[in-house]
């Protein structure tokens, strides 16, 4: 059964003589244990595509369903409720929070109200497997940038949820450590995970490649 | 999302808007009133002409009194006239049998009062002018009529004002009539062509002391001569205002200092946001003065018509009060010299802003173009230190951490909310104190129940009532200081211990003893520069003077504290026929009903004693009702400064309130991380607010109050309680406000930021 399964998605941006379509009638299914990678041009409608798979956004129309649940149309704090229990974010930026160190941006999530049980064991156990220990109780400004987006790799799984979504998360890092974490996405062997990136590296770890072009969905094959 | 975001700018707006037009209400009430009252005394005055010297005597021949204002010197002009005090007065369902009637011997401009409607009185008919206050509580109208008792009916002609002493209903309702139109109408025998007042202008009104010295030694074969200065009743009228003003004063200080501090903090969040867009700006060619410039325009497209409407608000909200306050002061009201200084603090609530705004930018724009664009900070936020590692990291925790990343700011709302909470409590405490004293005259140390208008004889026929445990003749007359004659003092006096009847509390010094010593009130104490040991000199009604050593000094609230407790041998001594009444001590348990129920069977037409005088209780009602009123206004600032304080948390962690959001925070989340942050607020400014008002705040006000009234100004747990009760609610208020509001931003954006 698909864990993320999205048809006929259109979102234009923009008012007005500004307004711009993006895309129109994009459809896409992920499986668990499948890695997704999309690729576009800079503005070509990647990232908002995500935050509208990851209930971060609403489209104009079409529909979105993650681990069985429709996220179109669905109130603030539902859309709060599947975001904490289903999706795990990683961005380019890391997005980690200044004043708290790593382990506790990881177990921030993990304490949220309405968080799976089994949190904080389970943050633990992420920042050990993911080899952050020695830096657990360093902040943010502290860490390397392969360091910044392991942590935000753990709190994005902290609530084990069946969708990753990954903005560009190679961007900010050098090669070494971009490496790094493509091997952590790729070993995400039992959850659905898609990768919106500009890189062809990144996409190098997908089973499945799609390009992002005027407004459609196409297959890497189809794209080329 | 354009739409989304646009809304939050016109939220962030919005916001800025009201912390203005509060900031610009605040002050444009103060000054409104602080100005009107300020500045009272010398526009009634003026308009009225008030003379140098009021001097007041039996009831004498014109000539006579003539004859020896002719050998003063320096005197410019005079005017006679008699009042005639107890007058009935009725109008429609009003009536008064205190009235005080001035009957002019010239009537005209320039006689001691202001006419502030209709005309002057003519030299014929049957006319009269009627002071303002009583018109203003009758409701009486130009044209209509008016019974005099004696006289019957006159028409109303116009309305004036006498700045010598305040109006009604604080004192006796007063009219003027025309010494020449009543002799037409009814007949030159028909009023006693006796007067019993001289207004006295000087050439140069520096002199008054030596014109007085002089009047003292020319005055004899004039008896119950008491004398006034101008000065001396500016003294008396300022009391009342001096302390409003002190108090409002404070608060739009305190108010502007909230909003400054606010208002500097959300122009600098505002240029945070806009760093890499100055720095595009700065990369193509824009000055730091254009980038500056352009910061300061915006800001006063918010300013400019938001403190337009605070400062409308703020005068229209306090004109009226402040005029009716004035007018019990029997002061006219600022009318257009008020725009000066009102149009001073709207151009302050108007450019503060906008200065706040170019102080940021200014700084932003002079830094490096690289940095900004690459998003720097603006600097000030501290980093996590390693210290602080040991904190727990739940959402209330991390709420207080993230208010605390801006130490400075942190600490000025702390501040400006400390002396909130301080001030709601001193407002609060003072309030209750005046409930107090107005209700319970134990709090004014009297310790009897009961008067009787009995002579002393009388003492022993009301000591064998049934439940009378103490009764003595209490002596009272109205003397006045004999250096300073704008200084009028009630000479008190029991035979024997006066504690037993009347126990002010003693604020040092101890009580008198023997023949030549006397107690003096605080508020007298104050305005002569008198303590223990000092001598007090006082001249009586019939010229004689009493000089007695102060032995203690008391606290007293009758007559602005202007007592003296003296002994009765003494006082009968200098004056015999002294005035008296019985004061009843009813024993414990006794019924003070019953004992009064028996003295009037006596004849001794009985009267509770009471707690404020009774002359004062309008006035007291208009300070508590200006209190209530300060203390509102002073709790929506806290409101504000805590609804600001909290969205400039939002605004500035937006990117963390977004991350949050993503990984699945809800609104109650947002809610927890905002208790946080207010909870860092309001926990140290609470502590900041008690401490303030019991060791600076009431001593403080107590100390500028003595003039007018003997305070105890330290707040109860009572007061403390509903204080922080309120603070409570503001911050739950302001905690469901925002995080509304920061619930509707759009993630995306959040994050971009």
């Amino acid at each position: 059964m698909a864990v993320l399964k999205a048809t006929g998605l259109a979102k234009r941006v923009g008012t007005g003589r500004a307004a711009r379509r993006l895309f129109e009638g994009v459809g896409l299914s992920v499986e668990a244990g499948e890695v997704v990678a999309i690729l576009g041009r800079s503005g070509s409608g990647k990232s908002t595509l995500l935050h509208l798979l990851g209930a971060l956004d609403q489209p104009d129309s079409g529909s979105i369903r993650v681990a069985g649940e429709e996220l179109v149309g669905r109130h603030n704090a539902a859309l709060s409720r599947i975001r904490l229990r289903h999706i795990g974010f990683v961005f380019q930026q890391f997005q980690l929070i200044d004043e708290l160190t790593g382990l506790e941006n990881v177990l921030l999530a993990a304490r949220l109200p309405g968080a799976p049980a089994g949190g904080t064991h389970r943050a633990r156990k992420l920042v050990d497997t993911l080899g952050l220990t020695a830096v657990a109780t360093h902040l943010p400004h502290e860490l390397s940038g392969g360091e910044q987006q392991r942590f935000a790799i753990a709190r994005a799984l902290v609530n084990d949820p069946e969708l990753l979504l990954a903005d560009e998360p190679t961007g900010s890092l050098d090669a070494e450590n971009g490496a790094a974490v493509l091997d952590i996405l790729r070993d995400l062997s039992d959850r659905a995970v898609v990768i919106v990136t500009h890189e062809p590296d990144a996409a190098s770890i997908a089973d499945r490649v799609l390009f992002l072009r005027q407004g459609q969905l196409v297959p890497g094959a189809e794209a080329l | 999302m354009a739409r989304q975001g646009l809304r939050a700018r016109r939220r962030r707006l919005a916001v800025t808007a009201i912390g203005v037009a509060l900031a610009a209400a605040m002050l444009s009430a103060a000054v409104v009133v602080s100005y009107g009252l300020g500045t009272g005394f010398s526009r009634a005055a003026s308009a009225a002409s008030l003379p140098d010297l009021l001097v007041r005597f039996s009831e004498q021949p014109g000539s006579r009194v003539v004859s020896r204002i002719r050998a003063l010197p320096d005197v410019s002009r005079w005017s006679l006239r008699l009042e005639a005090t107890n007058v009935e007065l009725s109008f429609g369902a009003h009536s008064s049998s205190s009235g005080v009637a001035e009957v002019l011997n010239q009537p005209g401009p320039d006689q001691g009062y202001a006419l502030v409607g209709g005309h002057q009185l003519g030299n014929h008919g049957r006319q009269v002018l009627v002071e303002r206050g009583v018109a203003a509580a009758w409701g009486i109208r130009l044209g209509q009529r008016i019974q005099v008792g004696g006289l019957g009916s006159e028409r109303v002609v116009g309305f004036a004002e006498g700045p010598d002493d305040v109006g009604y209903p604080l004192a006796a309702p007063r009219i003027y009539l025309s010494r020449p139109a009543l002799d037409v109408t009814y007949g030159a025998r028909a009023i006693d062509p006796r007067v019993n007042l001289a207004e006295i202008w000087l050439r140069n009104p520096a002199y008054v002391n030596q014109v007085l010295a002089q009047a003292r030694t020319i005055s004899y074969g004039l008896s119950a001569i008491r004398f006034a200065t101008r000065s001396g009743v500016q003294i008396l009228l300022d009391q009342a205002a001096g302390i409003v003003i002190d108090l409002l004063v404070a608060l739009s200080v305190i108010a502007l200092v909230t909003a400054g501090v606010l208002l500097a903090a959300s122009a600098r969040a505002e240029v945070q946001r806009r760093l890499t867009a100055i720095g595009v700006r700065r990369a193509l060619g824009e000055t730091r003065g254009q980038v500056t410039l352009a910061q300061v325009i915006e800001a006063l497209g918010v300013s400019l018509p938001a403190g337009t409407v605070g400062a409308g608000a703020g005068l229209a909200v306090t004109y009226g009060a402040s005029a009716r306050l004035l007018m019990l002061l029997n002061e006219p009201a600022p009318g257009w010299s008020l725009w000066l200084p009102l149009g001073a603090a709207w151009l302050a609530a108007i450019l503060l802003p906008a200065a706040g705004a170019a102080w940021p930018a200014w700084r932003a724009a002079g830094g490096s173009v690289v940095g900004l664009l690459r998003g720097g900070d603006l600097a000030g936020r501290s980093k996590a230190s390693a210290a602080r590692r040991h904190l727990p990291a739940g959402l209330v925790a991390l709420g207080g951490r993230l208010a605390a990343t801006r130490r400075a700011r942190l600490l000025a709302t702390v501040l400006t909310l400390g002396l909130s909470v301080g001030f709601v409590l001193l407002m609060l405490a003072l309030a209750s104190e005046l409930s107090t004293l107005q209700t319970d005259p134990g709090a004014l140390g009297k310790r009897y129940q009961l008067t009787a208008s009995l002579p002393p004889p009388a003492a022993g026929r009301v000591r064998r009532i049934a439940g009378v445990q103490a009764v003595a003749p209490r002596y009272e007359v109205q003397a006045a200081d004999s250096f300073e004659l704008g200084e009028t003092v009630d000479v008190i006096a029991y035979p024997g211990d006066h504690t037993v009847f009347e126990a002010p509390p003693l604020v040092t010094g101890g009580r008198l003893h023997g023949t030549r010593q006397a107690e003096v009130g605080e508020g007298l104490a104050e305005a002569l520069g008198l303590g223990v040991g000092s001598q007090l000199a006082l001249a009586l009604p019939d010229g004689r003077e009493l000089r007695l050593r102060v032995s203690g000094v008391v606290s007293s609230l009758d007559h602005d504290g202007r007592v003296a407790y003296v002994p009765a041998t003494t006082l009968l001594r200098a004056d015999p026929s002294a005035g008296s009444q019985l004061a009843v001590v009813v024993a414990p348990g006794a019924s003070v009903s019953a004992v009064d129920r028996a003295l009037t069977r006596l004849g001794a037409a009985p009267a509770a004693a009471t707690g404020a005088t009774g002359r004062g209780l309008p006035l007291v009602n208009v300070l508590r009702a200006i209190l209530r009123a300060v203390a509102v206004v002073d709790g929506l600032v806290c409101l504000y400064a805590l609804i600001q304080a909290c969205s400039l948390t939002v605004q500035e962690q937006r990117r963390t309130l977004a991350v949050l959001r993503a990984v699945g925070a809800g609104g109650g989340a947002v809610a927890r991380l905002l208790v946080g942050a207010v909870l860092t607020l309001i926990v140290p400014a609470a502590v900041l607010g008690v401490v303030l008002e019991e060791l600076l705040f009431g001593p403080e006000l107590s100390r500028l109050a003595i003039n007018y009234a003997v305070l105890d100004l330290g707040a109860g747990v009572t007061e403390v309680l509903a204080v922080l009760a309120g603070l409570g609610v503001a911050a739950a208020v302001a905690v469901a406000w925002v995080s509304r509001e920061a619930a509707r931003e759009s993630v995306v954006r959040g994050l971009a930021t």
